[in-house]
This record gives structure tokens, C-alpha cells and sequence, in this order.
């Protein structure tokens, strides 16, 4: 630990070109966080008078019970490099001090937003991958945000010691495993290129992979044994790191380097002779104990071991040994200062990503250039809840100039327009707050290329927003981010007594706030429903809103609750004709199921209402096979102008058409929000209006008798189409050993899942299984599933995509009948499906 | 029973003879209609035994533009009546400008069965009985409260424990205030918050509701009651049991002789106008619906909606439509929500047919108020909104409003802010120009619309906007030949 005052902290805070901010990215359960805490143990910051009693990783009790991180959590880091490590960097700096703010993420998908707001105010990522698991789901989508943030990532093979301990497998092995893991790793970094951040790819003998084993607290990159071995050969260390990796060998009887294993026996390759044998055989050593022959293996390695910890025995005696010798905080902050960007470096090229206004104005030139003498332009990525209940801080990155104490901001929150004056407020920072440790420490200002948090702007800020200085009212936002999880899973709840109903509200509105990803929200009976990613984290968000946000107030919640997304399987059977209440107009309409992807195109933003039309009629044509003339016939996208239907129009010459197009439209966003089963929000429809027929005078074509005849139509056309329920799945990766295998397959076909892709992790006992299931079935599958195979498997489920449930909702005792019954009920609808002749009409 | 009876046509003819009535209004609801002619002719030929000149006049009215239940005031003066007569089921609201006279009907009711059902029920229960009813059940409650009373004192010891209260009929008669000129008549509150009787009496809490007012003894609530309403499932049952929602209630049903416990139909409702009132804090523009022309104080109650309407900047236009349906709200989208001004009895409006919620004052008050909370308690006669909460603009935090029904913080639009724009003089025109050219452009490019705050702006986000110009096609169109045939289906038409 470093004892710091905060003004010691400050001041290298002004060094831009001496801080790294950097998350550590992983799956869950690879071991980010004990990785984390080796290094905050070494290198963490800590308030000086508070030294010795503080623990800086326990941050909630929850997350200690279950051992996962659920909240990303922030930490500064100080090192001081010598300036024989520094010889050969090439980038600017100051000194030979450096920061790094890190901040760790939970690695459980359901968690992935603490991941989204953590990357965005970070330049680096080290990636932790299990070195036996792999790279695996979740290492896979972390990855993708953080290239898609365009944020540099270096690697870490994790778990060493399971290779030595548990495996014991030998050194070739061991290399074809880690190669591998690096492989898989750079596959998918190459797949989500971006040019402009320029080659990602991780490799060994540049140093941008470590090997580490967090739980001994030991790590090492090939620089360490380079620089080991390098005089030894005589060759400089970059030659003698090349050699260490790839397809280099050395044979100690001939004293020669080649390419290919000659097959003699004592021909190895480079890092399993220098690196891999000599720490395997000093943990040999220790764990058996032969302590006569260790003490003048480390005194030939320079290892000077403490009186008192000489006499450890066995497994002590390792983690102490291997600590010493190869410490994991010096091997991955060297790599870090070395390969991962300073502020000043990363903002020149995520500029682009950043800033929504043009990238040649004054506010897009500070960010380029961390300049800490330019207009301020901060980030805030989530809001984290205060010690005094009901408040938060605003937690986030200033991309330039300085914020500081008592400073007037103007607060632009997402939905800020420039120009206009919607979602803006201007306001004082009441304090500016930097983090050491648990501790919160008030300071004077922050410069650029910080984290920071702020105080008294929570009641202005909802999840994110940006912040400039009150006079720079052409400042455009930062980017608003993207999240990788939508909330599929809801409960509905309600408080046990009634008059802790304002209470509730409150606490909903701060568990809105506190968490990125949650929606709470009201259905259309009353209900209070929560929105979450998945079971875990609607349970964590309940606990929280119970216990933090509600005083402990008791509430009971209902059983999860999918929504489901209305459908039709074919084109009408015939044009329906709806008539409106006065019988002088008439809406001819047919209703057909999109072209498949279309309906997902639309959700990317690929298609869309703002589009360019000539844009829109060319993809459409292109990739959907649409006429080129009727996709600039589209009225609208609905439901809420954006949804995945459309209305287009089919008419050919009817008189006053573009009179009532605004008042069908309307019909469409109300009827395409709540679709004629079960009035879910309707999915990948294409309403045709075929013919109109209009009464000649304008008061009787006005909304009032247009808006309702549309919806009818939409209604009847729907019911005419053979209408279908779909329902969301989760992609559900599992790894687990062969013997687990028949468990799980018995849970999925219970579950009505089914596994697509199962693949043996070549080198290892484990399987890789990948299935679908649907999201109503996984409640209470992790825990059915860690039954069925005494703890092995442990699942991971993603939203995937909308599935089509085959029975027909219109047919009495189906399956999707039943379901829509169900969904009714809830909701307080009748419980008959109104029929088609309530809303088709005869001639 | 005979017409004579369930019309009172005795009692009535005493009324309009004893106070000199010439012209008098005979309101009818639609299923009652079909008795008229026998009930003026019961009249005219006992008001001609006891009158020897001719000289009252009796009108028949009938389809009146507002719920049948609130005397017609508007319709009354057209032929200059001096009183109404109501027939059938009444919400009691006072009047503003004419005397009426109410005759609720007889509905028949067994009351042994009626009584007997009613004591088996409250032999398992421990709480006191309100009993309220359905008013044209009122001619046969003494006969149930003498049936119970007497059934009680034969059954032993704690049985007979149970107590009753009886509700009350207000007097079936209604005087409008001499001074309606100027308050629009609100001397006595006749709400169903507490009116404490003077100092020093035991302090005893009056309540009413729908033409039923009862006493409670000082110290005891309403939840301490167990409510019993003997009628039919109807709108002053709904109103009961919404302005009642924290008691038990038991309905008595006369038709089926039964009781019923399960009202979750009615919490439900409860719940769904909860949804309602967060719905409408997302609003912009708000209409005010004119629900009633006679019931008194409706006039300060939009007045007063307007001021917290605007106070909590919205834009606010008022219609007046007769009884609402979807298709005359429908020709309003660009309103958000509708509050609807009338009697407590037609004032609840939920149909899924509507494009936009419809909402009582008291809900509004709710929901434009900020910093009023939803804790339950629910009025629906606006008379006793009127003095209840006088609008004042609070200084409200400026933290964002965190919207429900949108499950996000959204802003709200501050008026007095647009106000001192609009209020800038000399360019206020030019800015509102740019204004409407900025959103035809966009428009024009794109399927989307912005948020509106007002009517203009939402004709202006339209993509028809008029008449269709054909650019630079100055030759005279040939003309067309129009349909023919009936609107229900045109000549061309018939073939399909």
C-alpha cells in the first residue's frame, strides 16, 4: 500500500502523460478481482491516516457472500518505475511516477452495463482469461465493447498455478494450451478491428501478454525472463523476447536456437526451457519442501527471502517464493505504463467515437489534445450511491480542461438537442471527489485524463450526461453508450402495506438512477415492474431497493414475468375493410410477416425512421428484395416511431390520402404497442394499406373517425394472418467436465432448451456446450442445473433473440393459447380474445 | 306495485301545487322513457282534481347531452321551466340554477331474505355494519332495518353483538343557493371530509356520498366499518367502493339475493386510474372535457384545472361534447390526456377505445401537482376538491421528474420559461416563423415527431398540412367524375 495525502495525489494527477485508466475485463469467475487485489495490496492508494484498517476490495456485503463483483469498482494505483525499466519507452513522460485508475467490472453477463459505463471513461483493458477455461462468452462481448470503445487491450493468462498444481501438466502442453488462449483471443480482436486504433493483437514477445497467477500473487511477462537471460546469450532483450515465444528452440547440449524441435531429448522450446521448467521447479521445490536445494536456486535467480518467511512450509512457502521473485503488481503495471495509452495519447484517436458534434470544433480539438487549459468537457458514466441515503455522486472522466470545486457546469443529458434547451440544466459542482481507497477525499479541482466524482449534481444527472463549462453553450454531448444486455426479465412488485406506495415510487426513481441498466416502470393495471437483465440481477436489484433505496419498507414481488412480442406467420388470407363509426370511410388493409432480418435491422438502427430515404430504399431493395418504388412508401415504423412494423402504403390514386396519413399513423403506434392477443408490443409486421375510400367532406375523414378504423383494421388484418406469440431465448454457454454432461442435457430438455454447439476445449476436461433456452424456462435454471450436476455447471445466459412459439394462439388448449390467456389475466383483460368481427366490417 | 307508487305522482303533485310551479321539466332517463305518457297523464289528472284553472305546464325531457343522472339543467331552460322533476337513478348533485325534485323509482327487494342473508354474514364478523344502498332501494330500508333489528333481538347473547348503522337519504329535493350568481353555489360543503360539528359537542364525523350521508361517532374511521351496499353493481357502487378503498365491503344483491364479497374488479380499477394519473404527468397538452352543465361549482372547478394546468406548464384547451366517445376524442390527438368535469357518477371513463386517457379533477390534481403523492385516498366529487387544495405554485425542486410510465427521467417544460420567449416583442413573430419552418423541414425528411406543447405545433409536426400544390403545373386539371351511390356502399362498390 502507498500512504498518500491528497495533495500528493493531486499533484501527479496533473501529469497527463503519466496516468493510465484502465478496467480489468473478464469472464466471470476467471479472476479479475483477486487479480485486482494483488495489485491494489502492492501499488493501492490509500488516505494516510487511515493506512492499516482499511480493505479496500469489500465494498458489499452481497458481493462478498456470493463471490462475485456485481458494481464496478474504482481504485488509483501509484508506481514508480526506475529508470532502468523506462530505457526503452518511447512515449512522452514526466518522471518516473505513474497513476493508474483502475476499475474492476463484474464479469457476469447480467452485469455487462457496469462494464459499458466502466470502459468508457478508461483508455485500456486488461483482459483476464482462465488459462484452463479459456476465452469464453462473456470474454468475448467484453472484448467487443471495449474495441468497439475503442480501448486498448492488453491480455493476462490467468491461473497459472492451476497448470502446476492441479494439471501438472508439462511444458509443451502447457504452451500448445496458452498459445491457444491467445489465439482465440486475437480471432476475436481481429474481428472487431478498428483501423484507427490500429493492430490490437496481443503477443507475448512484444509484452502484451502476462501470465499471472492472482490468487499466489505472482506474474510475469516475457520481459522479465528476457531481461533474465539476455546477457547470458549476449543478444539484446527484444531478440532474447522473440526468442522466448514461437516456434524457438534450444537444445543446452549443442547450445544452439532453432526453429524446429531437432528431436533430440533435450532440445526444448524457448519458453518452456527458460521459463516454464524453472518455475515449475522452484514450486516443486518449496511444495516438497527441499528447502536445502531451494535457497541456492534463488540465490543464483537473485531472490533475497525475509529470516521469518524462511521458515514457511509447502504451499506458504510457495506463494511467498513466487511472490517474491516475480511479483505480480510490478509484471502487469509495467505492462500496463508500457502498452496501454496515457489519456493524452488514447483521446487523439477516441475523439471521434466521443463527441457527437464536428470533430474540427474547439470543444473536439480539448479532447484531442487533453488540454487542461481548454473549456471542460467531463463524462459521467453511472451514479454511485452515497453514504447519506438518496443521494449520489456522479462518477465519471474529464476529457479535458478541469473541474473544479464551487465550478457552474451546464448539464446535458441524453436526450439534449444543441440548440435547444430540453434536458439541460446549469448548475454548481458543489465538491469534486477523488476516491482513495474507501475512503472519499475533497479536492481543490480535477485536470483531464481523470476519473472523478462529483457532489450536488445528482438531481440533475438520471444515468449519464456531459458536462462543460456554463458559457459553452455550442458544445455538442459525448456519445451516449451502448449497452450489449436489454432487460428481458421483469417482476412485478408492490409493498405489503399500502401506504408505502410513495415510498416504493421513491425508491424506484433511485434504483433507476443507481444502475444503467434496470427499467422500473408501471403496466397499464397499475403494476409496478422492474426490468432487468437476468434473475441475478433482478434479484440484486430488488435487495437494493428494499434494503437502500426503501429503508427496509417490505415488498413482495411477483414471479419473473417475460414479455412476449406479437407476430403473424403469413400473409392475411384476404383484405379486410374496417369501417368508420360514421360508415362513410373505409380502410382496406393486409398484413404480411417482414422479410427475415428485416425486423432485427430495424432494432440495430440499420433501417429506421431518421434514414435518408434513398438510403432506405436501397438497403431494403438490395438486402430485403423490396421494390425500390414501394420502399419509399413507407408511413411510418411504430410502435414509438422506431419499433420493428411498418405501415406502408399500397394504393394506387386515392383521393385525399395524405389527408388521413397522419391519423393512421396514429391508430398504427397505438394498435402496433399493444397487438390484438395479448396487447404485447407487436414484432417484424409489414401492414399494407391496400385501398381507402374517404368521404368527400373533410369533417368526416377527421381523426376521430380515422384513428380508431385504423387501429380495427390493424387489429383485423393481424387476427387474418395467422397471428403468433414470440418469445425471447437466451443463448446459454456452459462449460463443465464430461462427467457433468448428462446432467445438463437432462436439465436443457426439461427446459425446453436445445444445445446447438458442443466443442471439447482441446487440452483440457472440459466441454463447451452452447444452447438456446427459452427466457420464461430460466428461472431457477442455474440452480436446477448445479443440482443436476453437483456444482459443475454454472450458466451464462445472454439474450439472443425473439422466437416464433409454433401453436396457434387463436386455436382453443395450445400451448400459445394458454400463454395468452395467462397474459390477459394478468393484465386485467377480458379473457376472450375479442373476435374478428368486432373489428372487420361488411360491405 | 302500480305506476302510481313507484312514480310517486302524490308526493310530486304536492310539490309543484304546495310551491306554485307553472312550468315544470319531467327529466327521463332512456330506459324509463317508455313510462312517460302514463306518468303525465297520472299527473295531469290529479294536478287537475286538486287545481281547478289549468295552469301548470309539464314537459317531458328526454336523451339529455349529459349523464342521465345530474338534472338537465340547460335543457330545462329552453322551455323555461321552473323546476325538474328527475326520474330514476340520480347522483344527488346539487344544481346550480333550478329547484329539483328527485323521484328515485321502487325497485323491488325481498327484505326477509334480504335481512336473514345479511345477519348470516355478520354472525362471522365482529365489525360494525354501515349499510348503504342503491337509492331506489330506499323505500325499503326501514322495513330491512326493522326486520334486522327484530331478528337480532331473537338470537342470543354475542350475536346479537353486531351493530348497524344506517345511511341516510339526503332530502330528495334540491334548492340551488339564492346567491348562485356569484360563487356559482358552494355555501355548504357536502363532502365526505370530516365537518365538525360546533366546539364543545362531541365532535361527530359526517360523511356522504351519492345522496347517502351518515354520522360516525367521534374517534372511529371509516375502515372501522364493515360496508354493506344493498343494490346493484352499478356507478355509485363503483364510487363506494373507490372513495371507500381501505374498508370491507359486502354487496347485498337484490335481484339474485345474494352476497357478494369479491370486488378484486373493482381494486383493479383503483390501480388501472393509478396508471392513469402517471400517464398524465407525462402529458403536454391537456383537454378539459365539459361534462356537466348544471352541476354546481363546474365552472370554478375548470377555472380552476386551467390555473394547475398552466401552473405546471402545460397548454390546456377546453371542449365541451356532450357525452364523450373515441371517435369525438379522436378527432383531438394532439391532446395527451382528458380531464373530464362532471358529476361523480359519470365521471369515471376507462375504455380501452380511447386514444387518450380520460381523468377525474381530483386525478389531475394529482398528477400536475408535483410533489403530491398517490397515497390512496380518492375523492371523486369535485365540489370537494374545490376548497380541498387552493393551487399554488410550489417551488419545486428542479430535479428531473422521473416518469413511470416511461421508465425514465424525463423533463418537463417550463412554462413560465416559453412565456417570457413568447412574451419578446418586436421578433416574437420572426422566432415563430423560424419555429414553424424548422419542423416542417423536419418533417418533411423523416417519419418521426418531436414532442409538441401545443396545438400549433402539433399541426406543424403534420406531414398533410392542406391543400396538395402541384409545383409548376399551371394546366387546368381535366376534371374527375365523383362516386355515386350511398356512403355505405358506393355504385362501384357493389360488385365486391
Amino acid at each position: 500500500m502507498v500512504k498518500f495525502t491528497a495533495e500528493e495525489l493531486r499533484r501527479i494527477m496533473d501529469l497527463k502523460h503519466n496516468i493510465r485508466n484502465m478496467s480489468v475485463i473478464a469472464h466471470v469467475d476467471h479472476g479479475k478481482s483477486t487479480l485486482t487485489d494483488s495489485l491494489v495490496a502492492a501499488a493501492g492508494i490509500i488516505a494516510q491516516e487511515v493506512a492499516g484498517d482499511v480493505r479496500m476490495t469489500d465494498t458489499r456485503a452481497d458481493e462478498a457472500e456470493r463471490g462475485i463483483t456485481i458494481k464496478s469498482t474504482g481504485i488509483s494505483l501509484y508506481y514508480e518505475m526506475s529508470d532502468e525499466a523506462l530505457k526503452s519507452y518511447k512515449g512522452e513522460r514526466h518522471g518516473n511516477e505513474y497513476l493508474i485508475n483502475l476499475i474492476d467490472s463484474p464479469g457476469h453477463v447480467d452485469f455487462s452495463s457496469e462494464v459499458t459505463a466502466a470502459l468508457r471513461i478508461t483508455d485500456g483493458a486488461l483482459v483476464v482469461v482462465d488459462c484452463i477455461e479459456g476465452v469464453c462468452v462473456q470474454t468475448e462481448t467484453v472484448l467487443r465493447q471495449a474495441l468497439g470503445e475503442r480501448i486498448r487491450p492488453v491480455l493476462t493468462v490467468n491461473k497459472m498455478d492451476r497448470c502446476f498444481l492441479e494439471l501438472q501438466v508439462d511444458g509443451e502442453e502447457a504452451y500448445q494450451t496458452f498459445s491457444r488462449v491467445i489465439e482465440n483471443a486475437n480471432v476475436i480482436m481481429a474481428t472487431y478491428e478498428d483501423p484507427l486504433l490500429g493492430d490490437c493483437q496481443v503477443y507475448p514477445e512484444k509484452g502484451t501478454v502476462a501470465f499471472s497467477a492472482g490468487l499466489h500473487g505472482w506474474a510475469f511477462t516475457l520481459t522479465n525472463f528476457a531481461k533474465m537471460y539476455a546477457s547470458k546469450f549476449g543478444v539484446d532483450e527484444t531478440k532474447m523476447m522473440e526468442r522466448l515465444w514461437g516456434e524457438n528452440f534450444f537444445d543446452p547440449a549443442t547450445k544452439k536456437w532453432t526453429s524446429k524441435n531437432t528431436g533430440s531429448a533435450t532440445c526444448k522450446r524457448g519458453f518452456v526451457q527458460f521459463c516454464y521448467e524453472p518455475i515449475k521447479q522452484i514450486i516443486k521445490t518449496c511444495m516438497n519442501d527441499q528447502k536445502d536445494k531451494l535457497w541456492p536456486m534463488l540465490q543464483k535467480l537473485g531472490v533475497v527471502m525475509k529470516s521469518d518467511e524462511k521458515d514457511l512450509m509447502a504451499k506458504p512457502l510457495m506463494k511467498r517464493v513466487m511472490q517474491t521473485w516475480l511479483p505480480a503488481s510490478s509484471a502487469l503495471l509495467e505492462m500496463m505504463i508500457f502498452h496501454l495509452p496515457s489519456p493524452a495519447t488514447a483521446q487523439r484517436y477516441r475523439v471521434e467515437n466521443l463527441y457527437e458534434g464536428p470533430l474540427d470544433d474547439v470543444y473536439a480539438n480539448a479532447i484531442r489534445n487533453c488540454d487542461p487549459d481548454a473549456p471542460l468537457m467531463l463524462y459521467v458514466s453511472k451514479m454511485i450511491p452515497a453514504s447519506d441515503k438518496g443521494r449520489f455522486f456522479a462518477f465519471g472522466r474529464v476529457f479535458s480542461g478541469k473541474v473544479t470545486t464551487g465550478l457552474k457546469v451546464r448539464i446535458m443529458g441524453p436526450n439534449y438537442v444543441p440548440g435547444e434547451k430540453k434536458d439541460l440544466y446549469v448548475k454548481s459542482v458543489q465538491r469534486t471527489v477523488i476516491w482513495m481507497g474507501k475512503k472519499q477525499e475533497t479536492v481543490e479541482d480535477v485536470p483531464c485524463g481523470n476519473t472523478v466524482a462529483l457532489v450536488g449534481l445528482d438531481q440533475f444527472i438520471t444515468k449519464n450526461a456531459t458536462l462543460t463549462n456554463e458559457k459553452e453553450v455550442d458544445a455538442h454531448p459525448i456519445r451516449a453508450m451502448k449497452f450489449s444486455v436489454s432487460p428481458v426479465v421483469r417482476v412485478a412488485v408492490q409493498c405489503k402495506v399500502a401506504s408505502d406506495l410513495p415510498k416504493l415510487v421513491e425508491g424506484l426513481k433511485r434504483l433507476a438512477k443507481s444502475d444503467p441498466m434496470v427499467v422500473c416502470s408501471i403496466e397499464e393495471s397499475g403494476e409496478h415492474i422492474i426490468a432487468g437483465a437476468g434473475e441475478l440481477h433482478l434479484e440484486i436489484c430488488l435487495k437494493d431497493l428494499q434494503d437502500d433505496f426503501m429503508g427496509g419498507a417490505e415488498i413482495i414481488k411477483s414471479d419473473p414475468v417475460v414479455s412476449f412480442r406479437e407476430t403473424v406467420l403469413e400473409k392475411s388470407c384476404r383484405v379486410v375493410m374496417s369501417k368508420s363509426p360514421n360508415k362513410h370511410n373505409r380502410l382496406y388493409m393486409e398484413a404480411r410477416p417482414m422479410e427475415e432480418g428485416l425486423a432485427e435491422a430495424i432494432d440495430d438502427g440499420r433501417v429506421g425512421p431518421r434514414d435518408d430515404p434513398k438510403n432506405r430504399a436501397k438497403i431494403l431493395s438490395e438486402e430485403f428484395g423490396w421494390d425500390k418504388d414501394l420502399a419509399k412508401k413507407i408511413w411510418c415504423f411504430g410502435p414509438e416511431t422506431t419499433g420493428p412494423n411498418m405501415v406502408v402504403d399500397m394504393c394506387k390514386g386515392v383521393q385525399y390520402l395524405n389527408e388521413i396519413k397522419d391519423s393512421v399513423v396514429a391508430g398504427f403506434q397505438w394498435a402496433s404497442k399493444e397487438g390484438v392477443l395479448a396487447e404485447e408490443n407487436m414484432r417484424g409486421i409489414c401492414f399494407e394499406v391496400c385501398d381507402v375510400v374517404l368521404h368527400a367532406d373533410a369533417i368526416h375523414r377527421g381523426g376521430g373517425q380515422v384513428i380508431p378504423t385504423a387501429r380495427r383494421v390493424i387489429y383485423a388484418s393481424q387476427l387474418t394472418a395467422k397471428p403468433r406469440l414470440l418469445e425471447p431465448v437466451y443463448m446459454v454457454e456452459i462449460q463443465a467436465p464430461e462427467q457433468a454432461l448428462g446432467g445438463i442435457y437432462s436439465v436443457l430438455n426439461q427446459k425446453r432448451g436445445h444445445v446447438f454447439e458442443e466443442m471439447q476445449r482441446p487440452g483440457t476436461p472440459l466441454y463447451n456446450i452452447k444452447a438456446y433456452l427459452p427466457v420464461v424456462e430460466s428461472f431457477g435454471f442455474s440452480g436446477t442445473l448445479r443440482a443436476a450436476t453437483s456444482g459443475q455447471a454454472f450458466p451464462q445466459c445472454v439474450f439472443d433473440h425473439w422466437d416464433m412459439m409454433s401453436s396457434d394462439p387463436l386455436e382453443a388448449g395450445t400451448q400459445a393459447a394458454q400463454l395468452v390467456a395467462d397474459i390477459r389475466k394478468r393484465k386485467g383483460l377480458k379473457e376472450q380474445m375479442t373476435p374478428l368481427s368486432e373489428f372487420e366490417d361488411k360491405l | 306495485m302500480d305506476l302510481m307508487d313507484i312514480y310517486e305522482i302524490d308526493r310530486t303533485v304536492d310539490f309543484i301545487l304546495r310551491r306554485n310551479f307553472t312550468r315544470v321539466a319531467l327529466q327521463f332517463p332512456d330506459e324509463l322513457l317508455k313510462d312517460c305518457t302514463k306518468v303525465v297523464r297520472g299527473l295531469r289528472e290529479k294536478i287537475g282534481k286538486l287545481k281547478e284553472q289549468a295552469g301548470v305546464g309539464l314537459f317531458v325531457m328526454a336523451d339529455s347531452t349529459y349523464g342521465s343522472c345530474c338534472v338537465d339543467e340547460v335543457g330545462a331552460s329552453h322551455i323555461n321551466a321552473d323546476c325538474v322533476i328527475h326520474y330514476g337513478h340520480t347522483c344527488l348533485s346539487p344544481t346550480s340554477t333550478l329547484p329539483a325534485f328527485f323521484v328515485f323509482g321502487k325497485a323491488m327487494i325481498d327484505v326477509s331474505s334480504c335481512a336473514s342473508s345479511i345477519l348470516n354474514y355478520a354472525s362471522n364478523n365482529s365489525k360494525p355494519f354501515l349499510v348503504l344502498f342503491g337509492l331506489e332501494y330506499a323505500h325499503a330500508i326501514p322495513n330491512i332495518r326493522e326486520e334486522l333489528v327484530a331478528e337480532a333481538s331473537t338470537l342470543s347473547g354475542s350475536k346479537a353483538k353486531t351493530v348497524f348503522h344506517f345511511a341516510e337519504v339526503m332530502c330528495p329535493l334540491i334548492n340551488p343557493p339564492d346567491c348562485h350568481k356569484d360563487s356559482g353555489g358552494l355555501l355548504r360543503s357536502v363532502g365526505d371530509g370530516k365537518v365538525s360539528d360546533e366546539p364543545g359537542v362531541a365532535a361527530r364525523s359526517r360523511h356522504s356520498i351519492g345522496g347517502l350521508s351518515w354520522e360516525l361517532p367521534s374517534g372511529q374511521k371509516m375502515e372501522d366499518y364493515l360496508l354493506l351496499w344493498i343494490g346493484s353493481d352499478n356507478s355509485a357502487f363503483a364510487n363506494v367502493v373507490l372513495t371507500f378503498n381501505g374498508c370491507e365491503i359486502v354487496r347485498y344483491d337484490a335481484n339474485g339475493n345474494c352476497l357478494g364479497t369479491d370486488f378484486s374488479q373493482q381494486r383493479r380499477i383503483l390501480k388501472r386510474r393509478y396508471y392513469l394519473v402517471e400517464k398524465a404527468k407525462d402529458a403536454n397538452i391537456v383537454g378539459i372535457l365539459v361534462g356537466t352543465l348544471g352541476v354546481a361549482g363546474y365552472l370554478n372547478m375548470i377555472h380552476q384545472m386551467k390555473e394547475l394546468i398552466a401552473g405546471a406548464g402545460k397548454k390546456v384547451y377546453t371542449l365541451v361534447m356532450g357525452r364523450p366517445n373515441p371517435a369525438k376524442l379522436a378527432n383531438f390527438p394532439e391532446c395527451d390526456v382528458f380531464i373530464y368535469v362532471s358529476c361523480a357518477q359519470t365521471a369515471l371513463l376507462d375504455s380501452k377505445e380511447f386514444y387518450a386517457p380520460v381523468i377525474t379533477p381530483f386525478e389531475a390534481m394529482l398528477a400536475f401537482n408535483r410533489g403530491s403523492e398517490w397515497t390512496g385516498a380518492y375523492v371523486m366529487e369535485f365540489r370537494d376538491l374545490i376548497n380541498s387544495s387552493p393551487v399554488e405554485v410550489k417551488s419545486y425542486s428542479e430535479e428531473a421528474r422521473f416518469s413511470l410510465v416511461q421508465g425514465r427521467y424525463v423533463e418537463d417544460f417550463d412554462l413560465q420559461e416559453k412565456k417570457v420567449e413568447e412574451n419578446e416583442g418586436v421578433l416574437a413573430l420572426a422566432n415563430a416563423t423560424e419555429k414553424a419552418l424548422q419542423l416542417q423541414d423536419r418533417s418533411s425528411n423523416s417519419l418521426t415527431k418531436g414532442t409538441v406543447q401545443s396545438g400549433a405545433d402539433y399541426f406543424a409536426t403534420r406531414s398533410y398540412h392542406g391543400l396538395d400544390m402541384h409545383g409548376d403545373n399551371s394546366m387546368p386539371e381535366p376534371y374527375l367524375i365523383g362516386r355515386t351511390g350511398k356512403a355505405s356502399r358506393y355504385q362501384h362498390e357493389e360488385g365486391k
